[in-house]
């Protein structure tokens, strides 16, 4: 048996937090957009973390399968990447004139990244996804965007839906919705828009939450490059959220086609802050004269933290290794299910899995499952895709296994 | 920005479809139409149509103006709104010699609605008067929030990102209710619903009272487990979309 988890310290510090901070904890990391479904079966602050755990305020300890929503890679606290970073900070950070670590890393992507012929560097993914429709904009001089319904690109006004807080009309006015995997829409869209649609964005397969995640059919990618190309619309490949963890060379090198722009952010620099703009020659003058920047987009110390952390998931093949760590868990929690008679899908690709129980549409079940995961020390999430790490070890992922299997049962004997 | 004609739809099913629980909740109203058999018919051009139904002590609403008493027509659903706003006068097709129900007990049921429905803050000092006042806030919102998912533009769009189910919506053990999302058409059911798809429950009447009013926010209330949700989850997501909008129309 497994120790169940309490959080008094979670729940006192959340207090004082949500008297000064609007939610408490907002965004992705908060329990409301986390589904911390109950809230109480989850941790709510960290105290520490180091390789593939984080400890909670209570002292709690967790294999982390959210890997901070993607930026730990490596394992937190890298010490390849924590040496480089630590060594820039030394000699400067936040400079007047940038360091030339910013070119370096510029000229390493450039190197690594399949469709990249010059990289741009920001902070978050969201600023590189707007700063690629903005590209897209500028070069074809069009308004209208295609998206992949399920889609995640960021929180500025035109990733949103017209229905969320503060959006109008004209924020969403020019995007077009078509399903993923459908390239008929997709050429529906460019028959009734004609000359008029700027760029397609897209992650490299279908990451929604909520639901089992989705991989490019047959030709998919082929058949949208070659509309793209024929048409004049730039494609944008989303590759927050999948980067380095599927191709070290980009998710577009993965499913055999290039990209005109790749974004880039989460696995990058290990958790260091930093996000990249690659893209084709085609495009650079016209971000060049683009006005685009930020305080910190220019700091060197995540430019070398990043460098490090590329420089080594590229000596240690990194996305071969995560599929390995991806296959074997994978296989481990769907007998443990089985054991207990459920039927656990595991989708998407295996170094960013989903997991849903079938057995109920309504995801109660799931739900409850994932709270005795979370309650005995795997932090796992009940709504999105989920992250690998190179330090998580096998016997992680023996541990991971009998925890999922505990919680089956609890599951089982509680349905009776 | 309110549509008018999605407004008629509240006005008609949400808010005129309100007296119905409140001859339920409030003794007063009882008495009201204690001994009446009478339907008044709401026939609104390019808008809604119903007919609010007293008979043997109960009241109901349903759909179409066809089967009643009282015709009441409007020229616009502008001309719907005004009268619910109490700024047009409506003047009957049908059932003159039943005017005096339409001119003194109705008038009197809806000036009652308006008390529980816009309390004045002390009012709500009352336990009784407090419960029946938000009860019939949650029926109106509930109501609300499905005939924004059906007619009012932005409203459909969310309805759109919501699977077919069940929602139940609840406060505490006090107060059930169901939105049901079939093809992205909603429909409200003002009872507890037999299965549930998704859920959101209010802890407690108070804080229902609080979210109603927009005192506190709900995605603040889920961290501190006042406000609980789960099953398909995106479901009662977009409903609190939409729940944002009902402020707009009901303001």
């Amino acid at each position: 048996m497994h120790k169940i988890y309490e959080y008094p310290k979670s729940r006192e510090y959340f207090a004082r937090a949500a008297a000064v901070i609007p939610s408490g904890i907002y965004g992705h990391q908060g329990p409301a957009e986390g589904c911390y479904i109950p809230v109480e079966a989850f941790p709510l602050f960290s105290e520490r973390a180091e390789g593939t755990y984080f400890w909670d305020v209570d002292g709690n300890r967790f294999i982390d399968y959210m890997c901070a929503y993607g930026p730990n890679v490596l394992g937190y606290n890298d010490p390849d990447v924590d040496a480089a970073a630590a060594a820039q900070r030394k000699k400067g950070d936040c400079v007047t004139a940038p360091s030339t670590k910013m070119i370096e890393f510029a000229e390493l992507l450039v190197d690594t990244v399949a469709s990249a012929d010059w990289a741009f560097f920001a902070k978050n993914g969201n600023d590189v996804t707007t700063l690629s429709i903005m590209a897209a904009r500028a070069y074809t001089r069009r308004k209208k965007i295609v998206f992949f319904k399920g889609y995640y690109h960021g929180v500025s006004p035109w990733t949103q839906k017209i229905d969320y807080p503060g959006i109008i009309e004209e924020d969403v006015a020019n995007n077009i919705y078509i399903p993923w995997n459908d390239v008929s829409a997709f050429e529906q869209a460019i028959a009734e828009n004609p000359g008029q649609i700027a760029a397609v964005i897209s992650q490299p397969y279908m990451h929604g939450n909520f639901k089992d995640n989705e991989l490019p059919a047959e030709s998919f990618w082929k058949k949208i490059r070659k509309l793209c190309t024929d048409n004049g619309i730039v494609l944008v490949i989303d590759d927050v959220r999948a980067g380095f963890r599927l191709d070290l060379a980009g998710s577009d090198h993965y499913y055999g086609f290039e990209a005109d722009l790749i974004c880039f952010c989460k696995a990058i620099a290990n958790g260091y802050n930093v996000s990249a703009l690659c893209g084709k020659d085609f495009l650079k003058s016209t971000v060049s004269g683009m006005t685009y920047t930020g305080s910190y987009w220019l700091s060197a110390v995540p430019f070398a933290a990043g460098i490090a952390c590329i420089t080594k998931m590229r000596e240690l093949d990194l996305p071969r290794l995560l599929l390995e760590k991806g296959l074997k868990l994978k296989e481990g929690l769907i007998a443990a299910g089985k054991k207990h008679g459920f039927d656990l899908h595991v989708s998407g690709e295996p170094a960013l899995f989903y997991l849903r129980i079938a057995d109920d549409d309504t995801l109660m079940l799931h739900q409850e499952w994932i709270a005795e995961c979370v309650k005995r020390g795997v932090f796992f999430t009940n709504h999105h895709n989920h992250f690998l790490n190179y330090a998580l070890s096998d016997g992680d992922i023996a541990e991971t296994v009998s925890i999922a299997d505990e919680a089956f049962a609890v599951v089982a004997n509680r349905r009776g | 920005m309110i549509d008018n004609r999605a407004k008629a739809f509240i006005n008609m099913f949400a808010v005129l479809g309100t007296v119905t629980r409140l001859c339920e909740l409030d003794k007063e109203a009882q008495a009201l139409i204690a001994d009446s058999n009478i339907s008044i018919g709401f026939a609104v051009k390019n808008g809604p149509s119903g007919t609010l139904r007293f008979n043997n002590g109960k009241a109901s609403i349903e759909r179409g103006a066809s089967d009643c008493t009282i015709r009441l027509p409007f020229g616009s659903c502008e001309r719907f709104n005004g009268m619910v706003d109490g700024t047009v006068t409506p003047f009957p097709s049908k059932g003159f010699t039943k005017i005096g129900f339409l001119m003194k007990r109705f008038t009197k049921l809806t000036d009652i609605l308006t008390k529980y429905l816009r309390p004045e803050p002390e009012a709500l000092d009352d336990e009784d008067f407090f419960r029946i006042s938000t009860t019939l806030m949650f029926h109106v919102i509930i109501e609300a929030i499905a005939q924004i998912g059906n007619e009012d533009a932005v409203g459909r769009q969310s309805a759109s990102y919501i699977d077919d189910g069940i929602a139940k919506l609840s406060i505490g053990s006090d107060v059930s209710a169901g939105l049901k999302a079939e093809n992205h058409r909603l429909t409200a059911i003002h009872e507890e619903p037999d299965s549930f798809t998704s859920y959101m429950t209010f802890a407690d009447m108070k804080l229902a009272r609080q979210l109603f009013d927009g005192k506190v926010n709900a995605v603040a209330c889920v961290g501190t487990g006042l406000l609980r949700i789960g099953g398909l989850v995106p479901q009662v997501d977009n409903i609190s979309r939409i729940l944002d909008r009902v402020a707009l129309y009901l303001a």
